[in-house]
């Protein structure tokens, strides 16, 4: 937010790759994340962030490597696999590269030149000159940088602001669902900032927008319908 | 099998005793000594190409060894003993010794050509007869021809008098395979050796590649179209050669065996090796590669897993290529593909594979596996589970009796290094014990799913008495 106006790049048409998706720059994204991003969508050569890595970071992959699309995954050794499978990730289309070193920044500049989305965990802070750097190969190449941490430039910030477990109590129930606030700002003009309240994951792991009915029970209620379903 | 019962094809091997004198026993060369075989191999060509004036079909078994399909030719030279003595002649002539055997299918030819100063002839139908004195050594199955005089059987006869069947189930695959040689059938039909050119594939690089990287990338390409060959003849090979030319004239290759399980991509990293290898054994000198060549050697019919392997890379040029720098800047091992495999801790689930090579899953993931944890699926779950401490109100670590039950409802939750947190709700235990049928590997646990005061959730296990978090839920 701080860099300024001055660093504020248009998005230059991207090139037609003819071994990927080609779709106008844009890549899906899961339906209950649509009204969160410009456009409903990933736009190719931008940054977003997800906040500290969770569930959202993958979720926001989800969509595009469903349709296609390839995703590497940047250090985060941690990664759940089956979450991310839950959330709707094809793992034949995925990429790990969980301990990228002290050479990370070559190393996602080689990953943003081939995929087309690289979830990035930075191991340290990066400089505002090698953010600046990475996003201008983003935009050479088309391809879309997530980053579960803290990143100034971002076209598109997404962060979890609330979060409430369902179906666990004081010692009964478990586990079974999360509703999360997840608030949107972007930086381009007339950016106004968008929330939803989403599954996040639902109780089969999938991630939707919770609607208006989930919206009004209460935790009790929550509980029981959820454990009498389950 | 049911294509190789048939009498087996008539087959004339010619043998070259003096590139054979230090390890002639009919047996697969150490991967060491592929190198030597390699430059013996190219030796060994002006008499391939005197062979492949009588038939063009030559295979080359080994360097001084080769093979052609009598059929055509025998007809041509009215007879196989002609057709042996005529061709004895020329390779004389170009100043080789030779002996030549000829006899039903490629193991019995190979034997009757070792057999008398100039070889011998095994009439049609007559493998058997004649296989049946040599003893069960000749078959280059070191296993097998130590276990098979213990038992009694010292000859091919004595071998092939046992059923068929009976040597499969007794002495698995190489018993089948023996079986089958000292009844006289092939254990794979020969696949002539057109010319092999006919199947490799090379890129020039001009100007010359200075870096390994273009190299290597180009390939992963040209195993891709050597597949893609292959695969239209229905064939798949053994081997690949890699052929490397520099600027400076300077070439060298090496063979590379593969056993139908390497991928184009794997084709691509053993180029690698064998750059890195050449950089760091000669001078690195500043010549650059100005020509690649992949042969496919020793081919063979393809057979479905083969071609499954092979085939079901539809990975594109770009990512491969990033994918593989990456791996070249950080080791091969550290980009790896995902997989979901079965067990039950989180951690178990996974198995990665470093991309580019084939993998499958050592524990199936269809199984049910009691135990395992309920969807949702954690995000986070630790390689290594992290040290933590539940204590209950009073500050005392919560433990879980034999039955079941904490001893007192948690409490606080701390993760090592950081402050306790309250926890805000909890659920539990559920007991888990893993290969309690073996002691060594025997894993006891019990595991809580806690809430904190700060709304995260983790998955918390307590093991041999100490708290561990093996998973959150963020």
């Amino acid at each position: 937010m701080g860099t300024g106006g001055a660093q504020l790049i248009s998005l230059s048409p991207v090139r037609h790759r003819d071994d990927v998706l080609t779709g106008e720059g844009l890549l899906p994204v899961l339906p209950a994340l649509r009204g969160l991003l410009p456009g409903g969508s990933l736009q190719r050569g931008s940054v977003v962030t997800a906040g500290s890595w969770g569930l959202l970071a993958l979720a926001l992959t989800a969509g595009a490597v469903a349709d296609g699309a390839w995703c590497a995954v940047v250090g985060v050794p941690a990664i759940g696999v089956r979450a991310a499978v839950e959330a709707g990730l094809d793992l034949d289309r995925v990429l790990l590269v969980s301990e990228p070193g002290t050479s990370w920044p070559q190393v996602v500049a080689s990953l943003l030149d081939g995929f087309d989305i690289v979830l990035l965990r930075p191991p340290d802070q990066p400089s505002a000159q090698l953010r600046r750097k990475l996003e201008a190969v983003a935009r050479r190449h088309g391809s879309v940088l997530v980053v579960a941490g803290d990143w100034p430039g971002a076209q598109s910030r997404l962060l979890v602001t609330d979060t409430q477990w369902i179906g666990i109590g004081a010692g009964h129930g478990r586990l079974r669902a999360r509703k999360a606030h997840v608030m949107a700002s972007g930086r381009g003009a007339g950016e106004r900032p968008r929330s939803a309240w989403l599954w996040l994951p639902g109780p089969d792991g999938s991630i939707t927008t919770a609607g208006l009915a989930d919206l009004g029970g209460t935790y009790l209620d929550d509980t029981e319908r959820l454990a009498s379903s389950g | 099998m049911t294509t190789h019962t048939s009498a087996s094809q008539r087959v004339l091997v010619l043998r070259c005793p003096q590139w054979l004198d230090t390890a002639d026993d009919g047996q697969e060369r150490d991967s060491e000594q592929e190198e030597d075989s390699a430059a013996a191999a190219r030796a060994f060509e002006p008499v391939v190409g005197v062979v492949a004036e009588f038939c063009p079909q030559v295979e080359v078994l080994r360097p001084g060894v080769c093979a052609i399909p009598t059929r055509g030719p025998a007809r041509y030279f009215g007879g196989e003993a002609e057709l042996a003595a005529k061709l004895a002649e020329a390779v004389c002539g170009a100043g080789f010794t030779c002996q030549a055997g000829v006899a039903d299918g490629l193991f019995a030819a190979g034997l009757a050509a070792r057999t008398g100063p100039t070889g011998m002839l095994v009439p049609a139908g007559e493998a058997r007869e004649f296989l049946a004195g040599f003893p069960v050594g000749v078959l280059g199955l070191p296993e097998l021809c130590e276990l098979l005089p213990r038992l009694g059987i010292e000859t091919l006869g004595q071998l092939a008098s046992l059923p068929l069947a009976e040597a499969a189930s007794r002495f698995g695959a190489d018993g089948k395979l023996a079986s089958r040689l000292a009844r006289g059938l092939d254990p794979r039909p020969l696949i002539p050796r057109t010319p092999a050119a006919d199947l490799s594939v090379q890129m020039e690089f001009d100007p010359p590649a200075e870096q390994s990287e273009p190299v290597i990338f180009a390939a992963k390409a040209l195993a891709d179209a050597m597949h893609d060959r292959l695969t239209a003849g229905g064939l798949a090979c053994v081997r690949v050669q890699v052929a490397v030319r520099c600027s400076d004239g300077h070439e060298f290759s090496r063979l590379w065996r593969h056993d139908g399980l390497l991928s184009a991509l794997a084709v691509a990293e053993r180029v690698r090796w064998q750059l890195d290898g050449w950089q760091r054994d000669s001078n690195p000198s500043t010549a650059g590669i100005t020509l690649l060549r992949l042969t496919p050697d020793q081919l063979v019919r393809a057979t479905g897993r083969q071609l499954a392997l092979w085939g079901d890379s539809v990975i594109s040029d770009r990512v491969a290529r990033a994918a593989m720098r990456v791996q070249a800047l950080l080791g091969h091992d550290r980009a790896v593909r995902p997989s979901l495999a079965g067990g039950r801790r989180p951690a178990d689930e996974v198995l990665l594979v470093p991309f580019g090579d084939a993998g499958e899953p050592l524990r199936p993931v269809d199984r049910p596996w009691p135990g395992r944890l309920p969807a949702p699926a954690p995000a986070t779950v630790y390689p290594a589970p992290l040290a933590a401490s539940v204590t209950d109100e009073s500050g005392v670590t919560v433990s879980v009796s034999g039955r079941a039950e904490l001893s007192a409802p948690p409490a606080w939750l701390a993760t090592a290094g950081r402050p306790a947190r309250a926890v805000a709700s909890w659920a539990g235990p559920w007991p888990i014990t893993e290969q309690w049928w073996d002691p060594r590997y025997v894993r006891r646990q019990a595991r809580l799913q806690l809430i904190t005061d700060d709304g995260n959730a983790w998955l918390a296990a307590l093991q041999d008495g100490r708290w561990l978090i093996e998973a959150s839920y963020d």
